[in-house]
């Protein structure tokens, strides 16, 4: 069994001609049924009005709309047919600052150019079983850009500071939790150095040890 | 454990801060992966598509000259003594073509041209000002770039190739020692870089 990719339709949008062309070739070799061609990110946001496209692979740099602020237009704009939809970026740029600035707009995965046909696959594999979920904040909306799976699911396991963790019970266990082992912690302390509860650190003497020592 | 007990008549900042961000997780339906089903692709049909890339006939020439002659009118542009634009302008306008002859090289079978225009970005990436010394190795940049697109060298160009991106390297390390200032140190090393 495998990809029924020619059930699927690709928007590429990309200004450079030869380009746009070879993108294409590889996608139609790879089976995908409609694979439909933009010229830069103004006709491609109409086209994916049009459409409403599965995946999209766009360029970042085009004129007189970039691939940029097509994301910005496809995420947020209320016309747009799918905010959720993939959106692949191809870029000749792989510095760090760059990459960050493409996924801090809602970029789903990201492709340095030049490309072979399997890192192209690899991220179509990647939008098709690893979808990122969404997240709306106020200055933001589109994938989480968290890699690790599930990662919004993680347990915090940083010491809890709000004044409604007293409230929840399940915060309050961790709290407790927490303070137990720091408890623990403090009495093999206390046992290593043959000191008891009265006793106290003074953390502003030059000497180490405590005021019980210095007797 | 209380609440009373955490609380102090002078508690630190960073106690219970209000949350500054509400964030809402959405998991839309992966109506993609009920389209395509699983499974993946062959390594045939992989194969094939890379064998199309490597083997398509598309003439890489006049592409070059065009982001080429981009290059130019940029390296012009910064050297012309009135020009209104501010430095970063001067310095995009270098950028653009250095990086869309890295991005296309290696797709026409060029990839020393990549190579080449690879580290003719990252230098124009870590430069605040384009000042005449770094507009003189980005021309140097740009000549050699022609050279292997008028010479037609396709592949990495061989001992030859190695050994023109070590003499590139070696001007782009020599500018930093000369104008370290001009380095911005947010971005890179260009020790590390380069």
């Amino acid at each position: 069994m495998a990809y029924q990719l020619h059930r699927i339709s690709v928007l590429v949008v990309e200004d450079n001609q030869p380009m746009l062309d070879i993108t294409k070739s590889l996608l139609i070799t790879f089976g995908v049924g409609h694979v439909i061609g933009a010229q830069n990110g103004e006709v491609g946001y109409k086209r994916f009005c049009e459409y409403n496209n599965d995946i999209v692979i766009a360029d970042w740099m085009m004129r007189p709309m970039d691939g940029i602020s097509f994301t910005r237009l496809v995420r947020n704009d209320s016309k747009s047919p799918n905010p959720y939809v993939p959106i692949i970026l191809m870029t000749g740029f792989s510095e760090r600052r760059r990459v960050l600035q493409a996924r801090d707009t809602g970029v789903t995965e990201f492709l340095v150019k030049p490309f072979n046909a399997r890192e192209l696959y690899k991220r179509l594999v990647q939008v098709i079983e690893r979808p990122r979920q969404f997240v709306r904040s106020t200055d933001f909306f589109g994938p989480d850009r968290r890699r690790s799976r599930n990662a919004s699911y993680k347990k915090y396991e940083g010491p809890r500071r709000r004044d409604n963790d007293f409230h929840n019970p399940e915060t309050l266990k961790d709290i407790q939790e927490q303070q137990r082992k720091a408890h623990e912690i403090l009495q093999r302390i206390r046992d290593e150095e043959g000191l008891d509860k009265s006793d106290r650190f003074d953390i502003n003497s030059d000497s180490s040890g405590s005021e019980k020592e210095k007797e | 454990m209380t609440k009373d007990q955490f609380e102090d008549k002078n508690p630190p900042r960073h106690f219970s801060q209000p949350i500054k961000r509400k964030a809402e997780f959405i998991k839309p339906p992966n109506m993609l992966k009920a389209k395509v089903g699983s499974g993946g692709l062959s390594d045939e049909i992989i194969e094939k598509a890379q064998s199309l890339l490597q083997n398509n006939a598309i003439d890489f020439q006049p592409l070059a000259d065009m982001y080429l002659g981009l290059m130019m009118e940029g390296i012009n542009s910064a050297n012309s003594e009135d020009h209104n634009h501010d430095g970063e302008v001067i310095i995009a306008d270098m950028l653009y073509p250095a990086m869309q002859l890295k991005a296309n090289g290696g797709m026409f079978n060029f990839p020393l041209v990549t190579s080449i225009s690879d580290r003719l970005v990252q230098f124009l990436e870590v430069i605040e000002e384009a000042d005449a010394n770094a507009v003189e190795i980005v021309l140097a940049f740009h000549t050699t770039i022609r050279a292997v697109i008028n010479g037609k060298i396709t592949g990495n160009g061989g001992s030859h190739g190695t050994e023109i991106l070590s003499a590139l390297n070696k001007a782009c390390v020599r500018y930093f020692e000369k104008h370290p200032e001009n380095h911005n140190k947010t971005v890179q090393d260009y020790k590390t870089k380069f």
